[in-house]
């Protein structure tokens, strides 16, 4: 019962810092909207078959020895890359995975922030179980970050029609659990850095590269052949597939991935990671 | 008497530099004792190794009969401790922290509830429960600490320099709020201090630390009788032993240069002799005072130092891990 009071205490702080910090709120909306209305809005025009001008390409269909559908055949090819949705949709969909993979990683600032204010000597000192100190407040941050990629996929219905309504739920799930490992690793990290500015250094050589080899903005399969290993051992690759499945249906991955697949590996993966955060608090000490 | 706290032989290195060296002392239950001494004399670092969050590189540390190596979960719990800079979450609400703690230490419910209002009350800030922590003052933050750390009702409550920092009046709040929980409710209290004035206003036992070490531990009383009833100081020029000379004294040492120190029984009556003598040999007195002594004669004849020269001396600090600065 003990365990219990200590989790939710940290859980509960975590969500109520959360929701009182209206500008952290603001913040972590608007830089996936960014993304979402430049990259998504401004390359959905590049991928849309409809913008083919044919004439301005010097195809004129009465010359070529059989008539030719230039518009078809670009549209199908788009379709066999982006799994048979719009590019905004395609972006949208991964998007919502890649705002709680950012946030996990801005959670893991506030242990720094905490550090520096003092409020982490608090859950120190407290004798509650220190593992479970600390899985409170992973689990509240990642509980944080799926809200966060909630509030994403209703922004995204503002961009698109291809949402599929019932996969949100489901799609929030996968978020949620890949949240949770993610978080632990910032969490992990965050512990051994007594300052912000060699935090975020770390952070930004971590989940830059991450990002752009998950899936997100272009499908893994016409990556070159290194980025692909490197996203095969991504979990935000798994996240991204397993949210746009749900979401929209499209099955845009590798051959092996199914949402099985995508349920396991991010399930061991963030245990794992979840492990390693609760070893490093459990032998935290002020001298850190 | 019951002892709440034992620390036996106790050493805490950090790397090359030695915080606190052998100490050893007792706390009785119901007592309030204090750690007096300079910045970097290992006060600090001797709290923070009694509530468990420094491991010790040697010695033993008992609370209420728990071992802090072995048992620190049960020490946590006996324990509620005001660290010397705010551990407050400042983007919540005076509420919020105090509910967060008690959660923590495993309350809840109506219980948790009607205890928060009624710490709130104590430290007289009630009317500041909804409010962000962050637009408190320094007496306010460290008054809504110190109800904190009482909220899972610890059997001793350990202050880090519990006024540093505060205006007079917050001062004199927290002391009458120090000296009415141990007279409510018996509670042990260990606090740390580098004013004299408060060690001697709050404390029945003083135990004076400097460089790492305990170098006088007594009652307040006990320790300034150390000095007998004045001590004068006296600046002498002129190279030969001043000390030799007045043996009508009850002792003289030496402090610095021209320096010296005499401890007597009546001053205002030995100082004209002291004038004399100091003439007749020829030496030449710029300067005498006399004070009655009080924990910081205390600290200048065990040191040869002020107490508040000491603060800005280069004492080693107990400092943190290099990494990633």
């Amino acid at each position: 019962m003990n365990g219990f009071n200590a989790f939710a205490s940290l859980f509960y702080r975590q969500v109520k810092r959360w929701a009182s910090s209206r500008s952290r709120l603001i913040s972590t909306i608007i830089q996936p909207l960014l993304w979402l209305v430049f990259l998504g809005l401004g390359f959905g025009g590049v991928f849309n078959p409809e913008n083919i001008n044919t004439s301005a390409l010097g195809i004129n269909a009465t010359v070529m020895p059989v008539p030719v559908n230039v518009t078809g055949i670009v549209s199908r090819y788009f379709n066999m890359v982006f799994g048979g949705i719009d590019y905004v949709t395609f972006m949208v969909s991964g998007m919502v995975a890649m705002t709680a993979f950012m946030g996990s990683f801005i959670a893991g600032i506030s242990v720094i922030w905490d550090k520096q204010f003092g409020f982490l000597k608090e859950t120190l000192v407290a004798p509650a179980p220190r593992s479970v100190v600390i899985a409170g407040r992973i689990f509240g941050d990642a509980f944080v970050n799926t809200l966060q990629s909630a509030i994403i996929i209703t922004l995204a219905l503002l961009f698109t029609n291809n949402i599929r309504i019932t996969g949100i739920p489901i799609s929030l799930l996968y978020v949620f659990i890949m949240a949770v490992g993610f978080t632990g690793l910032g969490t992990a990290i965050s512990l051994k850095f007594s300052s912000m500015e060699g935090f975020q250094m770390i952070v930004n050589i971590i989940t830059m590269p991450l990002m752009f080899m998950s899936g997100v903005f272009y499908p893994v399969k016409s990556m070159p052949t290194w980025m692909q290993y490197v996203a095969m051992f991504n979990p935000l690759t798994y996240a991204v597939h397993a949210s746009r499945y749900w979401l929209t249906g499209a099955d845009v991955g590798f051959d092996y991935m199914n949402p099985l697949v995508d349920i396991v590996v991010l399930s061991i993966i963030s245990v794992v990671l979840l492990v390693v955060a609760m070893r490093m608090f459990e032998r935290a000490t002020i001298e850190d | 008497m019951q002892d709440i706290v034992i620390v036996e032989n106790l050493v805490k290195r950090f790397r090359d530099v030695i915080a606190v060296n052998n100490i050893s002392f007792k706390i009785e239950k119901g007592e309030i004792f204090a750690l007096l001494g300079p910045n970097g004399a290992g006060k600090t670092t001797t709290i923070h190794i009694i509530s468990t969050i420094l491991r010790p590189t040697s010695g033993r540390v008992l609370v209420a009969g728990h071992d802090v190596l072995r048992e620190p979960g049960e020490v946590r719990k006996k324990i509620g401790i005001v660290f010397q800079e705010p551990s407050l979450d400042n983007q919540l609400t005076a509420y919020d922290n105090m509910y967060i703690h008690g959660r923590l230490y495993g309350l809840g419910g109506e219980e948790l509830r009607e205890k928060i209002m009624r710490l709130l009350e104590f430290v007289n800030l009630e009317e500041y429960a909804w409010k962000k922590v962050v637009y408190f003052s320094g007496g306010m933050k460290r008054r809504l600490e110190i109800a904190r750390s009482l909220l899972h009702e610890p059997e001793i409550l350990i202050l880090d320099e519990p006024t540093i920092g505060l205006d007079p009046q917050s001062r004199a709040k927290i002391w009458d709020y120090i000296r009415e929980l141990r007279k409510l409710h018996n509670m042990t209290i260990l606090l740390t201090t580098h004013y004299m004035d408060e060690a001697e206003e709050l404390a029945h036992r003083v135990a004076i630390m400097d460089h790492g070490k305990i170098i006088a531990l007594d009652t307040p009383d006990g320790l300034k009788n150390m000095l007998g009833k004045d001590v004068v100081y006296l600046n002498v020029n002129g190279g030969r032993d001043f000390c030799s000379a007045i043996s009508f004294v009850k002792e003289c040492r030496k402090l610095g240069e021209n320096r010296y120190e005499l401890l007597v029984d009546n001053a205002s009556k030995l100082i004209p002799e002291i004038i004399a003598t100091a003439s007749s040999m020829g030496l030449e007195i710029t300067e005498v005072s006399y004070k009655r002594p009080s924990l910081n004669e205390v600290f200048l004849h065990l040191t040869g130092r002020e107490l508040r020269d000491s603060l800005e001396a280069s004492a080693p600090m107990a400092f943190r891990g290099r990494r990633w600065r």
